[in-house]
């Protein structure tokens, strides 16, 4: 009877849809499988009927049986029963089967359809939407949506038993039957009020443990460094004061959550009482037989639980809507990203023209207000600025991942507004400044830019880099296997993978993001020389975190507030000693050698 | 027991020598609660019971002609008294076992954590921060769901097939047939049940596993996706695995329909009623006697849901053990030498030949050799995985060689004594650990004794004094959740400063964080090369100037010393090494 404490951990979203637009919206799913649903519901009705039949019977034999049965009246009865009990068992597993199935196939359904609605969104959804939060909602929610079909279902059929109880038992003494819902309120105050300390207990103890949770970590992380200075004895004292405490608030929750179903059963037992009771009056009067005495009796059983779990039911009602909630938000969310037209691609020059773009995300910060850039084919520009200035949204429109509001932009002198995406971008190739592998092995995330490549031209791009002098020092080679998130290599080592990748694809824009972490001296080099090949012959689009790229290109621009305050070669503009200057000496200048230098030099 | 460098003061002697074992001696730790559940679930369970034989009582009184009303007005408040007692012997059977289950937690997490204190750096020098954590944060937590729900609900099914079946023998010992018999086909198909629903009720979760791994890896790579225009080739692979889910998830829906335990429940109270009825024709017993017969079987129906849910938990709660008493019994002892040599150090280090691997045929050192003088700095350079931090961790032995020797001073580190051995050599890595405590308090944590004018003295010899004054409070500044969150940089040079106060003769430095802008760095450059003075440094670094300062560069690839010399020595003779300056040209 775990379902009293079902749904705590829920958190408040907002509410978008009406109620009934989502209970018309998850019935649309269910319509498919109508002839299904229709058994299911016949299922349980029939279930229902023999769930109630079977106590009925016995409560008719017992006033039946009361005089002199023969064997063959026994016999019969014990049969009735007998039939009672694996009909219902056969209902209620064709019940459960097809509802299984109707349930498999509708998440089916469902998650596919909510991931295809996903993917096709542009990266600002994506930055705006924690990736953990958007796999919830595609796996955890939709599960939770179907459990909310079961858990209705089988309450529906509780609900119809009591119904058709109540009926019968009307029949014979109204009075009774009255004393017995009577109990219903009772039930449902009791369920409901245990269920508000559960969930008042459990949120504090949450809160608490957290911490806790936290501090003992702490304590744990620290036994190497206390070890290393001998403080054993203090740091064992802080962890014991913690683990008390966890201790304290563990055992207040639990003697709390502890002391509900004891109390339930006592509340049903003094029902139990009063019904004997006051049946027992009634069969004096002669308004009832044992038989029905009996029913009675049991009745209380089969009202208790459907009326405690009725209590709970709500919450968790709306708990799954808000789940089908979130789950038809994220179908719902329209892309930003509008191709007006889809003209074909075949070739890219690599001409790239700015012309007054106007970017904003969010509606009231505006990245770009007003921004014109015009980069030749073959051209290497180099972005530098601070953080937040409108670098890396300047080399992602490019990559068309966001839209513009205001302005053009134009590849090759056309709209890229009108371009076949998945055409154009074939001519794009683009590391991020963390470079993203997915599980498998090297070669299938080189190929990943180019699914068509034979495993030769995989080989060749990655021996082009650097000699494939990197290949060696992988444990298998190609077939290294990168592990989760490619965490089997080091970072210098993904970043060669993704400059593979590009190069296979070969690319006629190239968009890099450079990555600000360290790096050990010889895989750097690698790295550059797999750069300086890649800079060969294309557009190139560099946020620059590296004092080598930014010598090494063509035209470095200055951004600042979206806006490009300063631009020229690194020589020309260090010479101007304006933004350059003062960026150089923040971000650049340990990186030099004359800063090495002066630095390494023996004292 | 093993040689220990910690133990608390009070001491509770718990049997190891297997995990149901290690779980029993913690729970007869407190044999009186144990008796309490115990008791509690007795009472609890013949309330019940009880509450069915009075009601068949009840049944009989009111067939009789003319019963009295008072007979009546007894049997109803029985009826309330043992509803009262159900209730109450559930309180005492819950409080008790909640006690316990909190208790054990509690008993288990601080056993495992004075042991983690009481196992020697070698140990804690191999293990993952990771597993340890999980064990004393997860595992023992398990161990208190094991006694409740796990062993609450075991112990309150038992005793509800025990009592009832109790009161059915005192009705009729004939009676006992039927649900004699129910139990074995109960056992039987619950097997039966398990045996063929785990195999698939685990692919699922892998399924669920697989399909999240999935969908994270789409989301998570979305720019590389749409870069490279996937989407079609994702949408396909994603649902693959959500159309293997739900295959899966049906074939596990048809085998939880089909629960026989409930067929045969259903079978055996058709059996039991008819078997009754006959008893009762014979004159054996009473119709009200078949009434409570009725209700006694109907409370086996209650085992028959529960017992899967509970075998699960202590299932689960015995693995957690395991897995604790894994690290409990775990002996990592190098030899701590006592009697060997212990005096101050000079600071030569010289590795002979040196192979190592942390698995058979696996070597991550191949027959390394150099020598440092005292009082030098050696840049250790090269690849991840070269085998960089494995070289540190052989001189102060978290690892001993395989092959050839490791001598400080001359003397084979397996003859230092270790205690002396570490005490003298510090090492600072690569992610820096700092208290929750003040500033003050984690520069101090080597030397308590330490006064403020020698704590702001390291400070300012590692560049972190400004800083430090930065903050509002200064060196009572805390560190972490409650108070401030620290860069990688200044949590390296309060770890430098800690190492200014505690004065080692080696040093082994991790330095392989960068620096984001200029002035960071100059002031981390500053306080390594203050450090590195006067003592022998190890430094494990990718900054080119570090490697041009150094007295030494060791240039390792894939476990092998490539090249050994100082930097214009380097320059002259090794490619691979002009390479990486060549950059600047």
């Amino acid at each position: 009877m775990g379902f009293i404490l079902d749904g705590l951990d829920t958190e408040a979203y907002d509410r978008a849809y009406s109620d009934r637009e989502l209970v018309a919206r998850i019935v649309g799913y269910f319509r498919p499988h109508g002839r299904a649903m229709l058994l299911v519901a016949v299922m349980l009705a029939l279930n229902t009927l023999t769930g109630a039949g079977g106590p009925i019977l016995i409560s008719k034999a017992l006033d039946l049986l009361a005089q002199r049965p023969s064997t063959g009246s026994m016999l019969l009865l014990s049969t009735g029963v007998l039939l009672l009990g694996v009909s219902g068992w056969l209902f209620n597993y064709i019940r459960q089967y097809f509802s299984a199935r109707v349930v498999g196939d509708v998440v089916l359904e469902l998650r596919r359809q909510v991931f295809d609605r996903t993917i096709d969104n542009d990266l600002s959804f994506f930055d705006q939407n924690p990736a953990g939060k958007i796999v919830s909602r595609v796996t955890s929610d939709t599960q939770d949506f179907s459990e909310v079909a079961t858990l209705t279902m089988n309450l529906l059929s509780q609900v119809l038993l009591v119904l058709v109880l109540s009926v019968w038992l009307f029949r014979i003494h109204v009075g009774l039957t009255l004393l017995l819902l009577a109990m219903a309120p009772v039930a449902a105050a009791l369920a409901l009020s245990f269920r508000r300390i559960a969930r008042t207990v459990t949120q504090r103890a949450r809160r608490v443990t957290a911490r806790i949770n936290a501090q003992i970590q702490e304590s744990v992380s620290g036994i190497m460094v206390a070890k290393a200075f001998r403080q054993e004895h203090a740091i064992y004292a802080d962890f014991d004061a913690i683990n008390r405490q966890a201790y304290a608030v563990g055992l207040r929750r639990g003697l709390t959550l502890n002391t509900i179903f004891p109390v339930l059963g006592l509340a049903s037992g003094l029902g139990v009482a009063a019904l004997a009771y006051a049946g027992g009056l009634a069969a004096r009067a002669g308004a009832l037989g044992p038989g029905d005495w009996y029913l009675f009796m049991q009745a209380v059983g089969f009202y208790w639980y459907p009326l405690v779990s009725i209590a709970s039911f709500w919450s968790q009602f709306q708990d799954g809507l808000s789940a089908a909630e979130r789950v038809f938000a994220l179908i719902d969310a329209e892309p930003k990203v509008v191709q007006v037209a889809q003209e074909p691609v075949d070739h890219v020059e690599g001409h790239i023209e700015f012309r007054h773009v106007h970017l904003t995300y969010t509606g009231d910060e505006v990245v770009l207000p007003d921004f014109s850039l015009e980069i030749q084919p073959g051209e290497t520009v180099a972005l530098v600025g601070h953080t937040g200035a409108g670098k890396t949204s300047i080399a992602r429109l490019v990559a068309r991942f966001y839209e513009f509001q205001r302005g053009e932009l134009l590849i090759d002198g056309r709209d890229i507004r009108r371009l076949d995406l998945r055409q154009y971008r074939r001519h794009i190739g683009y590391v991020p400044q963390e470079p993203f592998l997915f599980s498998g092995t090297v070669r299938e995330n080189i190929r990943y830019a180019r699914p068509e490549a034979t495993d030769e031209e995989v080989l060749q791009a990655a021996l082009r880099i650097g000699g494939g002098d990197w290949l060696e020092d992988l444990p298998n080679g190609l077939d290294t296997d990168v592990g989760e998130r490619g965490a089997n290599l080091s970072m210098g080592q993904r970043q060669l993978v993704a400059l593979a990748r590009v190069l296979l694809k070969d690319p006629a824009i190239f968009i890099l993001d450079e990555a600000t972490a360290s790096i050990d001296p010889f895989t750097e080099s690698q790295i550059q020389a797999g750069l300086e090949l890649l800079l060969r012959g294309r557009t190139a689009i560099i946020i620059a975190h590296r004092l080598w790229t930014v010598r090494r290109a063509h035209r470095i621009l200055v951004v600042e507030q979206g806006r490009i305050v300063e631009e020229g070669t690194h020589e020309s503009l260090l010479a101007q000693g304006g933004y350059y200057a003062d960026l150089y000496n923040a971000y650049f200048r340990h990186q030099s050698l004359e800063y090495v230098e002066s630095l390494g030099a023996r004292a | 027991m093993a040689k220990r460098e910690f133990a608390p003061e009070r001491e509770y002697p718990y049997d190891r020598s297997g995990p149901v074992r290690w779980i029993v001696s913690h729970v007869l730790r407190y044999p009186l609660f144990l008796l309490g559940a115990f008791l509690g679930a007795v009472l609890d369970n013949l309330g019940y019971s009880y509450s069915q034989v009075l009601i068949g009582e009840a049944f009989d009184l009111i067939r009789t002609s003319g019963w009295p009303l008072a007979a009546l007005t007894r049997l109803a408040l029985l009826v309330f008294g043992a509803a009262a007692v159900q209730g109450l012997g559930g309180l005492l059977r819950n409080y008790p076992l909640e006690f316990l289950a909190q208790r054990i937690e509690r008993d288990a997490r601080d056993e495992l954590y004075a042991n983690l204190l009481g196992k020697s750096q070698t140990f804690h020098g191999r293990q993952r921060i990771g597993d340890i954590m999980a064990r004393a944060t997860n595992d023992v937590h398990m161990l208190n769901l094991l006694l409740n729900p796990g062993v609450m609900l075991i112990l309150d099914s038992l005793l509800c097939i025990i009592v009832p079946l109790a009161l059915i023998a005192r009705l009729d010992a004939r009676l006992l047939l039927v649900p004699a018999l129910f139990l074995a086909l109960f056992g039987i198909t619950l097997w039966d049940y398990n045996r063929r629903l785990n195999p698939v009720s685990a692919e699922l979760r892998d399924q669920f596993g697989t399909l999240n791994a999935g969908l994270a890896e789409a989301i998570g790579g979305i720019e590389v996706v749409k870069a490279n225009a996937q989407e079609a080739w994702e949408k396909a692979a994603f649902t693959r695995n959500a159309r293997l889910y739900r295959d899966r998830f049906v074939r596990q829906g048809k085998i939880q329909a089909q629960y026989l335990p409930l067929l045969a429940f259903s079978l055996c109270w058709a059996a039991g009623f008819l078997h009754a009825l006959w008893i009762w024709r014979s004159g054996g017993i009473t119709l009200g006697e078949v009434v409570a017969f009725l209700g006694l079987m109907g409370a086996l129906r209650y085992p028959t849901f529960i017992s899967n849910f509970s075998f699960n938990q202590v299932q689960l709660g015995i693995a957690s053990a395991a897995r604790i008493l894994e690290v409990l019994n775990t002996e990592t002892e190098l030899d701590e030498n006592e009697s060997g040599v212990a005096r101050p150090i000079r600071g030569e280090v010289v590795f002979e030949n040196v192979t190592f691997g942390y698995e058979p045929g696996k070597p991550v050192l191949k027959n390394v050799s150099f020598t440092v003088r005292p009082g030098e700095t050696v840049a250790i350079v090269g690849q991840t995985g070269a085998g960089k931090t494995t070289l540190t961790r052989l001189i102060n032995r978290i690892f001993d060689v395989d092959g050839g020797r490791v001598l400080v001073d001359g003397v084979d580190v397996r003859d230092w004594s270790l205690e002396s051995l570490r005490s003298q050599i510090a090492t600072i890595e690569q992610d820096i650990f700092l208290f929750s405590r003040t500033i003050r308090e984690n520069i101090a944590f080597g030397c308590a004794g330490a006064t403020q004018e020698a704590i702001e003295r390291a400070a300012r010899e590692a560049q972190a004094h400004d800083f430090i004054l930065s903050f509002h409070q200064g060196y009572d500044t805390e560190v972490g959740e409650r108070g401030v969150t620290l860069s990688g940089g200044q949590r390296q040079r309060i770890a430098i400063a800690r190492a200014f106060l505690t004065n080692p003769r080696i040093l082994i430095l991790d330095d392989s964080t960068s620096a984001i802008d200029s002035a960071t760095e100059d002031q981390i450059q500053r306080a390594m090369r203050r450090i590195s003075r006067e003592r022998t440094t190890f430094l494990i670094t990718h900054r080119l100037s570090q490697i041009l300062w150094a007295d030494r560069i060791l240039v390792l690839r894939r476990g092998e010393l490539v090249d050994q010399g100082t930097h214009e020595e380097l320059m002259a003779r090794s490619p691979d090494y002009r390479r990486i300056f060549a950059r600047y040209e």
